[in-house]
């Protein structure tokens, strides 16, 4: 129902609404995408944004300067993404996960600043302009598809023993590999598949935008954004990154159309009271007082 | 295992320790506080990396090897502080354990979790389950993958009476079942009551081995337990 009544919603709704729509989709592969490293190792990355950026320079990049079609181009920001993510995660994921969580905070800052540097492709500080094209309802296809396609690998892995064994490393690291579990091995599938989505929705919104610069693809905020709307749903949930982007999204426009000054110090506020009387999130709260299968 | 070393900064944890261990016996390793039991068996097991020394399992080189491929050629062990996964379901706690089909492993962990008389609680978290459940959670997951060698770090400690015997019937039946047997542990009646043969340790060195009653007369031990 949801499905069909977003599929046909381009074809009623205002302009301002799809973009608005495509936007939620966008951070509902966000959210979820983190979920996949963070919410079901505990291996907390804070640097998940450049895998977005790396995508959205990446996808940009071959469309400005090899003329490749945006979906393609997109499909190629994935790719170069789950690249970065097998030469970082080869060296961090061998780190605890408070190292880790460093690690790819400095990550994000390498990026933004290499972005900056090399100016010959990637038009440094000035930003890099694509083509104009008007491609918004195509990619708010792409986007929902996206959001769809991360909450289906997030659903088959939580349910599956693969998503179990992910989970050990975050509840006991020492006791999975005594049991004979290869934490490493596993992180790294974690942490490649955690990658690909925001790399590609990165190329999608590079698309989208139009136009790109270091600080509109690598902020720190992003990275927050994701791992609150997460932590607010229910982390290592399969709806908990979706329900926390739907709410903190809807909240955020409604909140920044009314009070543009107050928002900033809600979304701050909402951190707060989640970190401290629901650390599981909501979906986490109702599945341990009511023990919800791991589908929900 | 022959002549192991570890050292963490200037102290020698253990010191050259060589232990033989045969199947289907039930050992025990012994020692006062700090002599060395539980940096032994993570030497054993890998989690931590042994300075020099060997240890062979069923002649095959496992020392220097990471504890997951340790565990997977067939070392189990249980911790001296538990260790479940507690966001995680008695019945997951030993699911995760990668052998067989999905309902291979399911049927196994089911027939394990009756053995302890766990399956009632298949479905409940295994952080609200009491300690002593926790423990048994955590000595049949080690089971899962069926080891032939189990390294058992105090089971006693915190287990009532009617539960510990039921855990000292276990480890007699893995014995039957072939399996090697290596516990460490405080309680002398356990020991004394459940081992064939006993090592003891002190400052890292193996100071006495041999038959339970024996051991505890040796001059040595009483020593290092109780000072001269």
């Amino acid at each position: 129902m949801v499905g069909i009544a977003l599929a046909v919603y381009p074809l009623f709704g205002t302009g301002y609404g799809v973009r608005a729509m495509l936007q939620l989709f966008m951070w509902v592969a966000l959210a979820g995408s983190w979920n996949l490293i963070s919410g079901l190792t505990g291996y907390v990355s804070f640097g998940h944004v450049a895998f977005f950026g790396a995508g959205a320079y990446a996808a940009a990049i071959l469309i400005v300067k090899g003329g490749w079609p945006w979906a393609l181009a997109a499909l190629a920001g994935g790719a170069v993404a789950s690249g970065l993510a097998l030469l970082i995660g080869a060296t961090c994921l061998r780190l605890k996960g408070p190292y880790f969580a460093i690690a790819m905070l400095g990550l994000n800052e390498v990026l933004r600043v290499l972005v900056s540097y090399f100016e010959g492709l990637t038009g440094g500080g000035l930003g890099l302009s694509l083509p104009t094209l008007d491609a918004t309802v195509a990619i708010y296809y792409a986007m929902g598809a996206m959001a769809a396609l991360v909450t289906l690998v997030a659903y088959v892995i939580v349910t599956s023993r693969f998503g179990l064994r992910l989970m050990t490393i975050r509840e006991d690291e020492v006791a999975a590999e005594a049991l004979g579990i290869d934490a490493f091995r596993h992180k790294i599938y974690a942490f490649l598949l955690s990658a690909t989505g925001p790399g590609i929705v990165g190329g999608l919104f590079a698309r989208d935008q139009g136009y790109l610069e270091p600080i509109s693809v690598f902020p720190l905020a992003m990275t927050i954004t994701m791992i609150v709307m997460t932590l607010f749903g229910g982390k290592g949930t399969v709806w908990g990154p979706v329900l926390g982007a739907v709410t903190l999204f809807v909240l955020q426009e409604v909140v920044w159309a009314r009070f543009i000054y107050v928002h900033q110090l809600l979304f701050g506020a909402i951190i707060v009271v989640v970190v401290l009387f629901m650390p599981r999130g909501v979906l986490g709260l109702l599945q341990l007082k009511y023990r919800l299968p791991r589908t929900i | 295992m022959r002549d192991l070393h570890k050292s963490f900064g200037g102290v020698r944890a253990v010191a050259g320790v060589s232990l033989t261990l045969e199947p289907g016996r039930i050992y025990g390793l012994i020692g006062p506080n700090g002599s060395g039991k539980t940096t032994l068996f993570n030497c054993i097991t890998g989690a931590e990396r042994r300075d020099s020394g060997d240890v062979v399992l069923h002649g095959r080189r496992v020392a220097g090897l990471a504890p997951h491929r340790i565990a997977q050629l067939g070392v189990g062990r249980t911790f001296q502080v538990i260790r479940v996964f507690p966001e995680l379901t008695a019945l997951e706690n030993l699911l995760v354990v990668t052998t067989g089909s999905h309902a291979a492993a399911e049927a196994r962990a089911r027939e394990l979790l009756a053995f302890v008389r766990l399956d009632g609680l298949a479905h409940e978290y295994a952080g609200n389950l009491s300690y002593g459940q926790q423990k048994l959670v955590e000595f049949v997951r080690m089971l899962m993958r069926d080891p032939s060698l189990v390294l058992l770090d105090e089971p006693a400690a915190g287990v009532n009476r009617t539960l510990l015997n039921e855990l000292l019937d276990a480890v007699r039946r893995l014995r039957d079942a072939g399996k090697t047997v290596l516990l460490v542990e405080h309680d002398m009646k356990v020991v004394m009551g459940l081992c064939e043969f006993v090592f003891v340790l002190d400052h890292g060195e193996k100071i006495a081995e041999g038959p339970p009653g024996v051991v505890q007369a040796d001059e040595r031990v009483i020593e290092a337990y109780f000072g001269r």
